[in-house]
């Protein structure tokens, strides 16, 4: 018989009161520090699970006044400002079990709008309930500041002076090491952004980013059908992409 | 892509006609899946917009295919069964081409300037009823709103009716930038031309044909009917060897579906002059010993090419496709139709153009897209479209690759469609090995058949309902 591909559309599954989501940013801080149940109950009640959101619902908007950071459940989100000429900048893309809002902490509004690509559930911490929890639960604290370092180290991704190829081989890896970390399939998952937020992201042009594609795929490095993609050959992508995300 | 497996060489017919008796009833040709009949007006200018600007948002687009309907004919054919109006008025072609510009131009609009558009089809009708001028003129004005390739394998067709052909006028098409051309036969046999009025000399075509070879076209195809009122084996043989013998690098075999009750035309027919049963097989199976002889492969249904031809080599590579124009080498193109009565095949949809000349001006007239109705694909559709595409290509289903594509467990998902295919494998027109179902040598004439058990609004519709919709299946 043939074996169960891997599911293209990653959820996390739900969590109850005492149990958190698999993909829960807080799950192993909270565990690791062997947290009792009554402490884990008050970080719960901070915790609401929305959605879904439509593909294209605003989760916030730059200048919104800033209350809470959420870990997506389901769903890509994407982050992005408009410059001066209106123009939108993609800021990157959140998979499930990620945290949006973190470039916020600092100030007292969203830096930036977040919007839903497909279907969107979160899991939303009140902040300034979490920031009080915070001080109380050194592990709580911990995996905040964890979570701020990772962002941070995000947006760096992609400065600097790479090739159209070592970029597109760095969103790819990325990508896959992302739901890789989540227990999703490494190798085949759904492209939930356009060509157009890939080509943004990457700063690259849309057409750069489909002939990108079409050499990778040429080189049977990566299948493309339609959204889905499958790294064939996940060491030499890796090995393209190495200058880019090294460290 | 996924790489899809080879198909297997097409092995040749078995003709058995006590089979084919038994299983000649109406179904669907399968040029889409699922059916015209499916579409609905629930789906309309706006869904069709969104399926467009979705299908730029794919990492790497699909490349575009064009098709054009020019509806005038000079005059009727009774058999036919397209959408056309007879005209011998010139002047009426200046409108309707401006109206199919402004259609062009709303219709870019959706697409991204970088997608390559690599194969134009212009149908009917009749498009020489245009002026070369006027075919000119429409190229341009595609050239102008789309990136048409400029490869020398670009795949730009033209039907033809070589008895409204001048000299010169194939030279001016292939400067338009056509490389193929499609000519209608039907039969040489002047008893038959008279009785479905369409009398065109064997000069006429084969001039027609050599004018392509001159003008520098890849292929030229040939359109043959079996079934028509008075043909005989006698004729139709005749008519066989001198289509063979000029060597054109398809030929397509249809069987006439005769449907006064649908089509007006064909009223003019007397059921009487119609060969029996046992005689339109009979042609049919000359057809095929004719062909086969003559160094010509079947492709699947209705299809024959030469073994070099693009379409034998896509088979082999199994990259063959099939879509509103018959099959394709151009594997996942969007296709945009344009002119009345259209079928375009965007992103996950199908749509169509209003079937009535003065609904697709109106909407034109008014700045709207026109597009009458339509149908947005869900899982299921595409699921059961790809094993039919794979059956009327390869004549087999790899079923492997259909649980990878779709994730899905075959028998589990396929549990009533392969209950219907039981006695089709016991007939022995079907066989099933491990990973594949294939059409024997006797099922390759009844590939339709094998279609419909995966075929969902079959099952659903009243089978009495869907009768008068599809031509009988031989």
């Amino acid at each position: 018989m043939h074996a169960p591909a891997p599911s293209l559309m990653p959820i996390a599954d739900d969590g109850d009161a005492l149990r958190f989501c698999s993909t829960c940013a807080f799950s192993s801080a909270c565990l690791d520090q062997g947290y009792d149940k009554s402490r884990l109950a008050e970080l719960h009640v901070l915790v609401e699970h929305v959605g879904p959101f439509a593909e294209g619902t605003h989760l916030f908007r730059e200048g919104d006044k800033f209350d809470a950071i959420a870990a997506v459940r389901a769903g890509t989100v994407k982050t992005y400002v408009n410059d001066s000429e209106g123009r939108e900048q993609v800021q990157g893309f959140f998979l499930p079990g990620e945290v949006i809002g973190l470039n916020a902490i600092s100030r007292d509004q969203y830096p930036c709008n977040a919007v839903a690509l497909d279907s969107v559930m979160l899991c939303r911490f009140s902040f300034p309930g979490i920031a009080a929890l915070a001080s109380r639960m050194p592990g709580v604290q911990q995996q905040l500041f964890k979570l701020l370092s990772q962002d941070i180290g995000k947006a760096a991704l992609l400065a600097g002076n790479y090739t159209a190829d070592e970029r597109m081989a760095a969103f790819l890896v990325s990508l896959s090491r992302r739901y890789a970390a989540r227990g999703f399939s490494a190798k085949r998952f759904r492209l939930t952004m356009t060509r157009n937020d890939i080509a943004n992201y990457l700063r690259l042009a849309s057409e750069s980013v489909s002939r990108g594609f079409r050499r990778l795929q040429d080189a049977k490095l990566v299948a493309v059908d339609r959204r889905e993609i499958e790294l064939l050959d996940l060491p030499r992508l890796e090995h393209m992409a190495a200058s880019i995300l090294r460290g | 892509m996924i790489p899809r497996t080879a198909s297997q060489p097409a092995s040749p017919i078995t003709f058995d006609a006590e089979l084919l008796r038994r299983y000649d009833g109406p179904g669907p040709r399968y040029t889409s899946y699922p059916t015209a009949p499916a579409f609905h007006n629930g789906f309309g200018a706006l869904q069709l917009r969104e399926q467009a600007q979705r299908s730029n948002d794919e990492p790497i687009p699909r490349p575009l295919s064009i098709y054009v309907h020019v509806p005038y004919c000079f005059s009727p054919c009774f058999y036919c069964g397209c959408n056309r109006i007879i005209t011998r008025d010139r002047s009426r072609a200046a409108p309707y081409l401006l109206r199919l510009a402004r259609e062009t131009e709303l219709v870019a609009r959706w697409f991204d300037r970088d997608r390559e558009v690599v194969q134009v089809h212009l149908g009917g009708g009749t498009p020489n009823f245009l002026s070369p001028a006027q075919i000119y003129e429409l190229m341009e004005s595609l050239r102008s709103h789309f990136r048409l390739t400029t490869r020398a394998e670009r795949d730009f067709s033209i039907e033809l009716d070589p008895r409204f052909l001048q000299l010169g006028d194939i030279a001016s098409y292939a400067a338009a930038g056509f490389s193929r051309a499609s000519f209608g036969v039907q039969d040489f046999d002047p008893v038959v031309q008279r009785a479905v009025n369409r009398e065109q000399t064997v000069e006429q075509t084969l001039d027609a044909i050599q004018a392509c070879r001159d003008s520098g076209f890849r292929s030229v195809n040939v359109d043959l009917i079996y079934g028509l009122p008075k043909q005989n084996a006698d004729g139709f043989a005749r008519t066989l060897d001198i289509v063979t013998a000029a060597r054109p690098d398809r030929i397509a075999v249809y069987g006439y579906a005769h449907m006064p009750q649908v089509f007006k035309a064909q009223t003019q027919i007397e059921e009487a002059d119609l060969p029996a049963a046992a005689d339109k097989l009979a042609l049919l199976q000359l057809a095929i010993e004719r062909l086969g002889a003559a160094g010509y492969r079947h492709i699947g249904m209705d299809h024959f090419a030469l073994p070099d031809d693009d379409l034998a080599l896509a088979q082999d590579a199994g990259t063959l496709h099939r879509n509103f124009m018959g099959y394709t080498t151009h594997a996942d193109c969007d296709l945009i139709g344009l002119g009345v009565s259209a079928i375009s095949h965007i992103g996950d949809s199908f749509s169509q153009n209003p079937r009535d000349l003065p609904g697709w001006e109106i909407a034109l007239d008014q700045g709207q897209p026109p597009v009458w109705r339509g149908l947005a694909l869900d899982r299921d559709d595409l699921i059961r479209g790809d094993v039919i595409q794979q059956l009327m290509c390869n004549g087999a289903i790899d079923i492997g690759l259909i649980e990878r594509r779709h994730d899905i467990d075959f028998d589990q998902y396929f549990g009533a469609a392969l209950l219907r295919l039981v006695p089709l494998i016991e007939d022995g027109l079907a066989v099933r090995t491990g990973d594949r179902i294939a059409a024997t040598s006797r099922g390759r004439l009844l590939l339709r058949i094998i279609a419909m058990c995966f075929d969902k609004y079959l099952e659903k519709s009243d089978a009495a309902a869907a009768r008068p919709r599809y031509s009988r299946v031989i």
